[in-house]
Parts: C-alpha cells; structure tokens; sequence
C-alpha cells in the first residue's frame, strides 16, 4: 500500500444539498486506495480546506452567501474541480426560482440571527467558478462517480436511458392518457410510454443503468440532457419529447404539454432548460459530461 | 462573555453548536441547523402525485423514510389499502435504510471518536496500524452496503427509491434475488456481530477514560415502533414518560394534540416537545420502548444492556450502543423476511385521486417521521414535514449545556470539550438537511 503522502490529495465540498451524492461516493470504496481524501466533514473531521487540492467534487447548489465563499475558497485551491449532481448543476429541486407561488414566504421566512443568509434562489456552480467535469444525476450512480475520477477521457456513457433499459417499444399498444402510475403493476417486459408513463427516458442522458425504469418507475430525467439537446433551446427539447409520446401514443397534445409543463419533471428539466436561459453560464460541451 | 463555535463534521448537512460562558458558567449552548431547505414551501401547488419523487430529496440519507411516509400520507388521503406483500416490501426496504443508518453512524461517524481518529479513512502511518485501519474501514462499508443493496433490491434506485408508489409497489422481489441477498447477510452477519462487539468495548474503553457516558436527566422518549413487534413500516406512536413507563399512544393524525412544534430565532431547525417536556427519539427511544425483537442475536443484545445499564437507560452515549442492537437485528429480520416469498401476489392496486387531507408515518432511523398534506383541485395546499431530528432538538441543548458544564471550570475551558460537543451531537445522530422546513 502507497503513504498518504504518494496519493493525489481529493476533497470533497458539499453545499446545499441532500448528502445523497456524498451516500452514493460512500458506496463505492474502489476510490479510497486511489486518493488521499483530506476533506469531506460528512465522514472527516477537518473543517479547513486545504491548499494543493488535485481534485475536488463540489455536490449541492450556492443557496447560502457561506456556499459561495466556500465554493469560490474550493476552486481557487484545487486543480480539478468536478460538479457532481443536480443540485451543483442546476441548483436543484430546492432552488425556489422565480415565479414559484412559495418563493417570497419562503424568502420572508428565512432569516436567523447570526447564521448564513440565503440568496434569492440555488444557483448552479458554474455561475461561478470554472468546472472540469459535469458529473450529473439525483444521484450519480457509484459507478459513474468512479468513471469520473478514473477514467473520465475514455468514459462510454450510454447515450440515452432507453439505451439500458431494456423494455419493447410496441407499435400497437397506444395509450390514449398518462394514467400508468394509477393502473396497477405495470408489465415488466413492455415500454412505460406504451403502458401511459410520462417517462423521460427517450431524451435522458444514460450512464445510470436505467435503474428506475426497469424496477417500472417512469424516468424524471435526472441525469439531465443526452448529447444531442445540450445547449439547445429548451423549446427543442420539449419538442422532441412531444414528437416521442405523439409518433407512440394517443394521448391528446394538450395533456401531453401540460404534464411536460409539470413542477416534477421542472426539477430535473430545470437542468435541460437552465442551460440554455441563463446567459451567465459557461457552454457546457458534451467532452465535460460524464 | 466568550462565545466559542464549534463547527461539526460527521452528521448529515451543516450545523455548528454554541457555547457561551460568563464568569466561568455556562448559561446557554445551542445547536444550530445553517441552512434552510425550504421544502414545505417548494411543493406548494404541485400536483399531489408528484410529490411522492420530490420529498425523498429533503435528505440523501433518509430519502427512503421520506418516500415511504409520502406515499402513505397520499395512501390515507386518497383512501387506498396497498396489497399485503406490498407492505412487506416496503418493511424490507425500510430496513435497508437502517442497517445503511446505523453502520454509517457506527462506523463512519462515531468510530473515530472511539479511537481520537479524524475519520474512518485516515490512514495510519504505521504498517500494522495501516493494515488494521483498512481492514476496518473495509468490513464497515462491506456492512454497510448490505442496506444499500437492500435498498436497490426493495426501493429500485439506491438513495431516491422508487418502487414505493401510491397503491404498492411497482415490482416485487424475485426468489433467485432475494437467495443470493439471504447469502450475503449469512455471511457478512458474523463480521457485523464482531464489529459491534468491538464499537462495545471502544465505547467502555472511552467511557472509562472519559468518566462518563454523558449522564444527563431522564426525558420523555417517542418511537413509533410497538413493545413486541419492531415493525418500521408503523401506524402509531408510542410515548415514555419520564418516570419510565408507557404512558401515550397516539395516531398520526393526532400528533397536534400531543407534540408542539417551534421556529428557532437561533437555528434553521426548529424545536418540538411533549406537551411541553423534552422528548428523545430515536434509537435509545426504541431500545426503551421494545420488550422484545423476535430475532435471537438482537434479543440477547437487548438482554445485555438492560442488565448492563437498567431499562429505560437514559445516558447519552447509549444512543450508539442501542445503534448497534438495531444494526443487528435489521440484519436478521431482513434475512428472515427475504426467506418468505416476496415474488408472488398483487404488488399494486388500481387507485383513484382525490382531495382531503392524509398523514403518513414511519419510523425513520431518526425516530418517527409523519408527512401531512392538504390536497386540493390535486394540488398540494400545504405539506408539513414532522421531522425525528427536531423532537430531539431539545434534548440535544440540554445534553450539550451537561457537557459543557462538565468541562468549564474556573481553572479554564477544558479541550475535552470539543469533543465531547462532537460526541454529544453524533449520538443524536441528527439529520440537519430534513431538520429545516
């Protein structure tokens, strides 16, 4: 076994999050003979960030003026900065943005004496600092997380969910309505958009093992846009999706747009959209995803 | 006046404690959540069936007590009965969670305190340190992943599951899977065994060189499992009072009447007591109010400690040893509920919306957790997330000012005082990211 001092120095800096990615890193151990891990306060007491950091994951999105110290703190001592999980790549589910019926009560309510403010939404990293590498995903499977700090150059990623999914797509099995999750135990072998699950798989980027499909839960599109709708108008993306349940089911277009309009599939098509709408965000090319 | 912060690491999410001593006395020591999720706000207006994959997002290390209270408060609200070997499923999965709780609290958050380490992963310079140091970092996530693996098997995906839905669940548990399951935990149950065997001795070799193991007053404890059936998946709570009996029972939808919940102007966490008394929840609020596991090695572990330390036991470091009993038990019980057959009958029944109010309640491994909804025009009015870590919240400060009591003096502040703040604070095991609205 190597000293300490031979392995490249990885920290870990959680901000507003769930801890979930921090719990999927924690169920790989193939990375802790790889890399000397100096700070990760979940499971290390240190509470300094130290200098020389070879690479860093930042998981959670800036919801607090502490994150954003810490956050610009992380990226100026560390070579390799890596943004894992939706949160850090879109400000995640808790991001309140604008227009949210809850947002101002919530902003009203959200003072304490002597701790943390909170900012007027979570924003993504890259509003901030430069990133590597974009690890998404609610959460990145474990799997991916060693890809990532392994083998990032030669990674394969499976383009879309579908991909590993392994359910038939039937011609003759038209669902007239998105009422899968209310009629029972959906069949094991068959595509969920046939049996009338909104499931975002066919524009989802893969990698994950279409872990929630197969078990038949539809897919909310967690790991964010495959390859081709990167960076593209959020109105493509939402086409395309249209395009899929109208060429498969028979579904009325108004259903469709307005389950696609959902605040459930808003959390994780926020990391569709967001890409494109904030002009303040760096290109995020598909070389950088995992 | 001094006021010292100490910031925390090894608990879920972003907290601090601070202690503020005038003239040699402690006169305040408070815990404070720094952040504010906002999820009782953030689900406002969406339609009611979805907030069944929002809420376990609260917390990565409670999401599977948070989508299994969800789909029951729906359940309630909507007036469904899911099939049978749907709740079975979910009890399965439900323990899961806890042996993945209690092995990552043992193991990765408490350990180190044991042996004044900074973490599991530090890696010792000796070679002999070295190879006893990876050996035990290596059985403890080996432990550890058997509940992330049930989670996978019960739940679907591994921290946010899914295969819990309103009606049932979406898939049952083939027999090739649930074999292969049974094989693991038959052989990773002896390592278990003599990993908590050795986290007991740490704890009495510390507790002797500490003097303490964090005595502190009796309180009111809560769970919501029963005295002879530990079942996750409940259906009421169940109060201790101070002198040590069973003294309420009360349903979910009656927790107004029995527990007040507070705002903090010092915290993002609010507080909740008992009609006013200070309560505990979790593990040790199990420990005291279980009779009887029904599986054998747990139950002698149940024996030993009641006659080790009396029963209801109430000092604070108890909270991990009752960890490992229970880490113990989910390792058994899962084994023997994976041997019945989890494949065959209805796993989901067909259901139709509509508005109301629902509650759903499980015991997380933080102790009981409810979700209420209002539902209305299917959308969600109001939801109020009634969280294990905030019934704690006060017992929490209590146990800090014993410490911190314990250690100033007019010779000075000692440094034992910091970790003995981390050592109270971990065996709380408090979960900061559901702690806040």
């Amino acid at each position: 076994m190597e000293t300490p001092s031979d392995l490249p120095k990885f920290a870990v800096l959680q901000l507003s999050g769930c801890s979930g990615c921090e719990v999927s890193l924690l169920n790989s151990d193939e990375w802790i003979s790889n890399f000397n891990l100096v700070y990760m306060p979940l499971v290390v007491s240190t509470h300094k960030l130290p200098e020389d950091i070879e690479v860093l994951l930042v998981s959670g999105g800036v919801r607090t003026d502490e994150d954003l110290h810490n956050l610009h703190k992380g990226a100026s001592r560390s070579k390799k900065l890596i943004a894992v999980g939706t949160c850090a790549l879109s400000g995640g589910i808790a991001q309140i943005p604008e227009g949210h019926i809850s947002r101002e009560s919530y902003l009203d309510s959200s003072h304490r004496l002597r701790l943390p403010s909170m900012l007027p939404r979570a924003y993504p990293i890259d509003k901030f600092v430069h990133v590597d590498l974009y690890l998404p995903g609610c959460p990145p499977t474990p799997e991916l997380f060693i890809t990532a700090l392994k083998e990032a150059e030669n990674a394969r990623i499976a383009s879309i969910v579908c991909q590993e999914c392994g359910r038939k797509k039937l011609t003759n099995m038209r669902p007239t309505s998105i009422s899968g999750p209310r009629s029972g135990t959906p069949d094991p072998e068959i595509c969920l958009i046939n049996q009338g699950y909104l499931c975002l798989g066919t524009s989802t980027r893969g990698g994950c093992g279409a872990l929630c499909t197969r078990p038949g839960h539809a897919c909310v599109g967690c790991r964010g846009p495959a390859n081709p709708y990167l960076n593209k108008d959020p109105e493509f993306v939402l086409d395309n999706l249209r395009r899929v349940f109208t060429r498969m089911t028979d579904i009325p277009i108004e259903e469709i747009n307005a389950a696609l309009a959902s605040p459930w599939l808003s959390l994780f098509l926020g990391q569709f959209t967001d890409y494109t709408q904030d002009q303040s965000l760096p290109q995020r090319t598909k070389e950088k995803m995992i | 006046m001094t006021t010292i912060t100490y910031p925390l690491s090894r608990i879920e999410g972003h907290a601090r404690v601070v202690i503020d001593i005038h003239d040699d006395e402690v006169f305040r020591a408070d815990f404070q959540a720094m952040e504010m999720r906002g999820f009782s706000y953030y689900v406002q207006g969406i339609p009611a069936e979805q907030i069944t994959v929002i809420v376990p997002r609260i917390c990565g290390v409670c999401s599977t007590a948070h989508q299994v209270a969800s789909v029951k408060a729906l359940e309630d609200l909507f007036g469904i009965t899911p099939p049978p070997l749907a709740c079975e499923i979910r009890e399965v999965l439900l323990l899961g969670q806890l042996i993945q709780n209690q092995a990552t609290s043992l193991f990765i958050f408490t350990m180190p305190d044991r042996v004044n380490a900074s973490s599991l992963f530090e890696i010792a310079e000796t070679p002999e340190a070295k190879a006893r140091q990876f050996s035990l970092a290596q059985m403890s996530l080996k432990i550890r992943k058997i509940g992330t693996d049930l989670i996978s098997l019960a739940g679907g995906q591994f921290i946010h599951p899914i295969k819990t839905v309103i009606g049932g669940v979406t898939s049952s548990i083939p027999r090739e899977k649930a074999d292969a399951m049974i094989k693991t935990i038959e052989e990773l149950l002896p390592m278990a065994v003599d990993l908590v065997d050795n986290y007991w001795q740490m704890s009495t070799e510390m507790v002797d060189r500490i003097g303490t193991w964090g005595d502190d007053e009796p309180t009111y404890y809560l769970a919501s499992t029963e005295a002879d059936s530990f079942r996750l998946n409940s259906k009421r709570l169940r109060v201790m009072c101070n002198e040590g009996r069973e003294c309420h029972t009360f349903a979910p939808q009656e927790y107004e009447n029995y527990l007040t919940i507070e705002e903090s102007d010092y915290s993002y966490a609010g507080t909740s007591s008992f009609q006013g008394h200070i309560m505990r929840a979790n593990s040790l609020a199990r420990i005291n109010l279980t009779n009887s596991f029904g599986t054998p090695k747990a139950d002698a572990y149940l024996k030993r400690f009641g006659e080790a330390y009396g029963k209801p036991a109430h000092a604070i470091l108890f909270f991990d040893l009752c960890r490992g009993i229970e880490l113990v038990y989910a390792l058994e019980k899962a084994k023997q509920m994976l041997e019945t057959d989890l494949q065959h009958g209805e796993a989901m029944v067909r259901y139709a919306p509509r508005d109301g109010i629902g509650f759903g309640l499980v015991e997380a491994p933080r102790g009981p957790l409810i979700h209420r909804y209002e539902v209305e025009n299917g959308l969600i009015k109001k939801a109020d997330f009634i969280i294990p870590t905030v019934h704690n919240m006060l017992a929490i400060r209590r146990a800090l000012m014993v410490a911190a009591k314990r250690y100033v003096s007019p010779e000075g502040i000692s440094n034992e005082l910091s970790r003995a703040v981390g050592r109270v604070v971990r065996a709380f095991d408090p979960c900061i990211a559901c702690a806040t609205k």
